[in-house]
């Protein structure tokens, strides 16, 4: 009795040698986190691949067949709405490269309505350490 | 090991005897009756309790064979029922083979006496599950509504059993409103479209107007299926002559696929199954300030959120179907609550 609670004994602690050893190892490669709780890779990618206007009924805005010109070069988004388009309430919808994030933030309508002063939004790529800020110019389908 | 052997039956012994001490104070006679009628209730309807719709129930009641059978089943509600208010005369059950409810005549066919809703027994049976449509009165309207079912047995035993308080929405429904060229001034505190000879009487009431260009017209694809204010903007209502008068500028939020259940399963051709339902809290929290007094580019199943110029009224508007371009005509349902 005595020489199996030793075994036992002996066993649990090997395994648990194991487990700790294999933490470790799993944790040594791992990427850190962001302020947001996200992954900084190693990714430098840093644009905008595709971009969406959606009204408050969560439909496109979008003149159909006009798909918005992004340009990642000079960093401009141009998207035409159409007639009526209710400015002041929509939902920017960006695609971005893989691990890139946006700042601001989208967390609800966003006024559009300031044909002056288009909106800009950044976007950091995965590694964080670039950044491109886009700007967005809205124009409105005429009668 | 060897001693809590020992102590065990001795421990077992001492937590034993005071129970079975216990047992013959706590057993009077009077408990040991035990009512052989019994009953059980479930609500079926779901979704906010609307002045004109039912709230549905299912009672069931039953005695053991051979303990009597039942002579009658009562609801009493606090606040009477509209005339309609009926409890079914059939028990159902569901047939085994198609699903099917299948319903069995086990009495006459209820009697409304007040607040009080009854079926008389005819057959012999000692189990029914009858179902019970109260339909919500105007004069419950913002209050809540609380049923007691009771059931009678031939051996003189009652079982009953209250449900709720359920509460009663304040908001009003209309369905099946045919907006169309003709008639194109919808009145959101009439819930009802207005041609415009009949609009000119009333301006003042006339919250929006409904366009619908044909399909040879520059503006069926700008415009399409609109609803617009008469203060909007003129450039989104072309072609339409408004009474004199009709100023208001009534406040627009478009939604789409919001299939409230009471709105969207209405029309038959077009009914949606949903579980969704828009009630009170919803027109009391939806923010409509700085909305557009136009709602353009709609189509079947899009949804409006409709606030008054005078903000006494706010209003879902629930569109189920958009006819041919031949016909132009649009079919909408409203859900609307008064604010002050």
């Amino acid at each position: 009795m005595a020489t199996f609670s030793k075994k036992i004994s002996l066993i649990s602690l090997l395994s648990l040698t194991l487990l700790m050893s294999l933490a470790v190892v799993g944790c040594s490669g791992s990427y850190p986190i962001d302020e947001d709780g996200l992954l900084v890779t190693d990714r430098a990618e840093c644009y905008v691949s595709n971009f969406e206007l959606l009204g408050t009924d969560h439909l496109t805005v979008r003149v159909e067949g006009e798909l918005p010109a992004i340009d990642t070069a000079a960093c401009t988004i141009n998207i035409k709405t159409k007639f009526g388009t209710d400015l002041k309430h929509l939902y920017p919808q960006f695609s971005l490269v893989t691990d890139a994030k946006l700042e601001p933030k989208i967390t609800g309508l966003t006024d559009f309505s300031d044909l002056e002063r288009p909106r800009q939004y950044t976007v950091i790529s995965g590694n964080r350490k670039v950044r491109k800020t886009y700007t967005i110019y809205v124009e409105v389908e005429h009668l | 090991m060897k001693s809590l052997s020992k102590k065990l039956p001795t421990l077992l012994l001492a937590f034993l005897l005071p129970l079975t001490s216990l047992t013959p104070l706590g057993c009077t006679e009077k408990d040991t009756e035990v009512a052989l009628l019994r009953n059980d209730c479930l609500k079926r309807s779901v979704g906010p309790n609307v002045v004109g719709l039912d709230i549905e129930f299912a009672y069931a009641m039953a005695t053991p064979y051979g303990a009597g059978r039942i002579v009658s089943a009562c609801v009493e509600a606090d606040v009477a029922g509209a005339p309609e208010t009926w409890l079914e005369h059939r028990s159902y059950h569901t047939d085994r083979e198609t699903g099917a409810d299948v319903g069995v005549t086990v009495g006459n066919p209820s009697v409304n006496d007040g607040n009080r809703t009854t079926v008389e027994f005819t057959v012999d049976t000692c189990a029914a599950t009858l179902r019970y449509y109260y339909r919500i009165p105007e004069e419950a309207r913002g209050k809540s509504v609380t049923f007691t079912f009771s059931a009678t047995s031939s051996a003189g035993e009652t079982v009953s059993m209250k449900m709720g308080p359920y509460a009663i929405s304040k908001m009003d429904i209309k369905k099946n409103i045919s907006a169309r060229r003709a008639a194109r001034f919808l009145s959101i505190e009439d819930m009802a479209v207005y041609s415009a000879a009949d609009a000119a009487k009333i301006p003042e009431k006339i919250d929006l107007v409904y366009l619908r260009p044909d399909g040879n017209s520059p503006y069926y694809n700008t415009i399409g299926p609109a609803f617009v204010s008469p203060a909007a903007d003129p450039q989104y209502m072309p072609g339409v002559t408004l009474p004199a008068g009709a100023t208001n500028d009534t406040k627009i939020r478009k939604e789409y696929g919001v299939h409230d259940r009471h709105l969207a399963t209405l029309d038959g051709q077009n009914a949606v199954s949903s579980g969704v339902f828009i009630d009170d809290v919803d027109f009391e929290t939806i923010k409509l300030d700085d909305m557009p007094d136009y709602a353009l580019g709609l189509r079947q199943y899009s949804c409006l959120w409709v606030e008054t110029h005078d903000g006494r009224y706010r209003a879902f508007i629930y569109i189920s179907a958009l006819n041919g371009d031949g016909v132009t005509s649009c079919t909408i349902h409203i859900k609307r609550l008064k604010m002050k």
